[in-house]
């Protein structure tokens, strides 16, 4: 008997489940944009994974004969190395598609400690109202007085420039925003008549916290973790290119534009091309959160 | 209104602190001795090195070092450049207006461009001109700058020819700094061809730093005017026989003007994040390529003192502006206390 209620109330929650994730896919494919997008990153995110048997090269392998090769639709170009080769005569197809991999990688670490931390502090800070409130909330006044790139900068000149101290410099920058976030829901969701149930019912504060009010703070968590994975991109490309972020022979994006500086009025392709990968990728992520924005939250939708 | 003002100035004086402790730590916790960083390559000799350790006060306890920091700061001292041998503030001032320069014809580009174009696809909305807009807009968002900025460089530099590559004045043209703002002294000093020297300068260092911003003001003004053309008193307006431009730019446009400001307000930040990159690519001679090379010159007394310059910069403006929506919507002021 029991059982069987059991398994009629998984049933239940699986029903509703479904059914909130047909109607967010519903809204989702509405915005003709965001589906653009996804199919874009969920093409780049095959290639990412399957790099080594998908690049015709090594990214680092050096083709001594063919230096600063043009891709195939400009004159001169050569079936052998579609996106022609960079000044040291690396297949740069090969190294936009390995480079691919650290875009994600370099995304999914930095929201990945946003996303821990930000929610953490910003729990605390919502549940303990005065002194850690207070304390919590200044040194994140304090983070967001410096311009977020020189901030990183600066924590990559103290680090030591290499590709992971990028990624810590750029998700300590980001944490402020997800704390306030985090704090602003929070504080919104404790109010509410099922908080104070939950509590007069003696929930201790780590479920009032985690269980109760945070499935509540996420959907616009979630939209702000995937602006972030795009400005993380965008930002560990500027150190990139600087020298502060990933170092050479890394085929990383912002890195490679780096490479490429010198060229760039005699053989203009080989910036346009990580460039416009860049550009491409972070437009795309972008776009899936515009789209995550009205299948989430309906009454935030912009673009209708 | 004085006391919103008042309060909101308390809170920032331990912002303030925080920072420079912040600024103080990052330095002390670079590995690598300052002493021997200025020595470089040569070295010094053990009674030269602690008499130097002296001279900068490295020999005293940290604590001291930073109470003692904070006291010269507050008296105007942010000590001197391991490098030039300047003093930090003058640096600074010295190369302060090139990026108040750029940063705020920029800022104006994008007002000019990104708000009047917002309203227009808010008004006009599902048309052909506000898919183009937002779908543009969208693009200038998530262009990586410093690409951008080659883009600019490669077509209207190199190829076309129109602009020059870099720096704020051809070096043809030499005249009295009055205000620090080249347009207005080469304007000032009368030659002929000096202030089209320095507008053609501007141009690409603008299109580059101003296209983010312009992007953010686009989308914020059609969001918030979409918001506030729904409202009650639009329609009110509208039945009392008011010309649509009125009742858009007057009605609608002041009370979308709210989240317009917040955007502006913090576009300043950004613009400053963006200067590094811009000035770092138009060698331009602003605080944002001085920070960058001081970072990889080592020269921590001049990052050290540039990081509380900047930052409290930023915590001016957003001051100014959480007056400003006071000065706007009353409701702010008094939920304020």
């Amino acid at each position: 008997m029991s059982e069987q209620t059991s398994n009629s109330q998984t049933d239940k929650i699986q029903s509703a489940l479904r059914a909130v994730l047909s109607s967010f896919w519903f809204e989702f494919k509405q915005n003709r944009g965001a589906v653009y997008g996804l199919v874009f990153i969920s093409i780049l995110a095959f290639v990412a994974i399957f790099a080594d048997l998908v690049a015709p090269y090594s990214p680092i392998e050096q083709y001594r004969d063919f230096l600063k090769l043009p891709p195939i639709w400009s004159e001169g170009g050569n079936w052998s190395f579609i996106f022609g080769t960079d000044a040291l005569g690396r297949d740069q197809l090969s190294r936009i598609i390995h480079g691919a991999r650290y875009s994600f990688y370099i995304g999914f670490i930095v929201i990945f400690f946003c996303l821990t931390i930000g929610i953490f502090l910003g729990l605390v800070s919502a549940f303990n109202k005065g002194f850690v409130d207070t304390f919590i909330m200044r040194g994140m006044d304090i983070i967001l007085a410096f311009p977020s790139l020189l901030m990183a900068l600066a924590l990559v000149a103290i680090l030591g420039p290499s590709l992971e101290n990028a990624m810590i410099a750029i998700a300590v920058v980001y944490i402020p925003h997800f704390v306030r976030l985090t704090r602003a829901q929070a504080l919104s969701e404790l109010g509410k008549d099922y908080v104070s149930s939950s509590k007069t019912m003696g929930a201790s504060s780590m479920r009032l916290m985690f269980v109760n009010v945070l499935p509540n703070c996420m959907p616009p968590l979630i939209v702000q973790a995937t602006m972030s994975f795009s400005s993380a991109i965008l930002d560990a490309a500027a150190l990139g290119f600087l020298g502060m972020g990933a170092q050479p022979p890394t085929p990383e994006w912002g890195t490679m534009l780096a490479d490429s500086r010198s060229y760039i009025v005699s053989d203009p392709w080989l910036m346009g091309i990580p460039g416009l990968f860049i550009l491409l990728t972070v437009l795309s992520i972008n776009l899936i959160g515009d789209g995550l924005r009205d299948g989430l939250d309906p009454k935030m939708k912009s673009s209708k | 209104m004085l006391r919103f003002i008042l309060h909101r100035l308390a809170i920032l004086i331990p912002t303030f602190f925080g920072i420079t402790l912040a600024a103080f730590t990052f330095i002390h916790l670079i590995p690598g001795d300052p002493i021997e960083v200025m020595a470089g390559e040569r070295g010094v000799s053990p009674e030269k090195y602690a008499e130097l350790m002296h001279a900068f006060g490295l020999d005293q306890p940290l604590w001291k070092q930073y109470l003692d920091y904070v006291w010269q700061l507050l008296h105007g001292d942010l000590g001197v450049s391991f490098v030039t041998k300047q003093p930090v503030l003058d640096e600074f001032f010295k190369l302060f207006p090139a990026t108040v320069e750029l940063s705020l014809i920029a800022l104006i580009f994008a007002i000019v461009i990104g708000i009047p174009a917002g309203i227009i696809a808010a008004v006009k909305r599902g048309s052909i001109f506000d898919h183009s807009l937002m779908t543009l807009s969208l693009t200038g968002f998530s262009m990586p700058l410093f690409w951008w900025a080659l883009l600019l460089i490669v077509t209207f530099s190199g190829t076309l020819g129109w602009t020059p590559v870099s720096g704020r004045i051809s070096a043809l043209y030499y005249f009295d700094n009055v205000t620090g703002f080249l347009l207005i002294d080469s304007w000032l000093s009368g030659q002929p061809g000096a202030f089209k020297s320095a507008v053609s300068h501007l141009i690409l260092p603008t299109i580059a730093l101003g296209t983010i911003p312009l992007a953010t003001f686009a989308r914020q003004t059609r969001s918030a005017m979409l918001e506030t053309l729904n409202e009650d008193f639009i329609k009110t307006a509208r039945a009392k026989g008011l010309s649509p431009v009125r009742v858009t730019v007057v009605h609608a446009f002041r009370n979308a003007l709210i989240p317009i400001i917040t955007v502006i307000g913090l576009s300043v930040g950004v613009l400053l994040g963006g200067a590094i990159l811009t000035e770092t690519i138009f060698s331009w001679p602003g605080i944002g390529k001085w920070m960058v090379d001081s970072i990889f010159r080592r020269d921590y007394a001049v990052v050290q003192g540039g990081l509380i310059l900047i930052a409290t910069m930023v915590i001016i403006v957003n001051l100014t502006v959480d007056v400003l929506y006071g000065l706007i919507d009353p409701r702010i002021r008094r939920k304020g206390h």
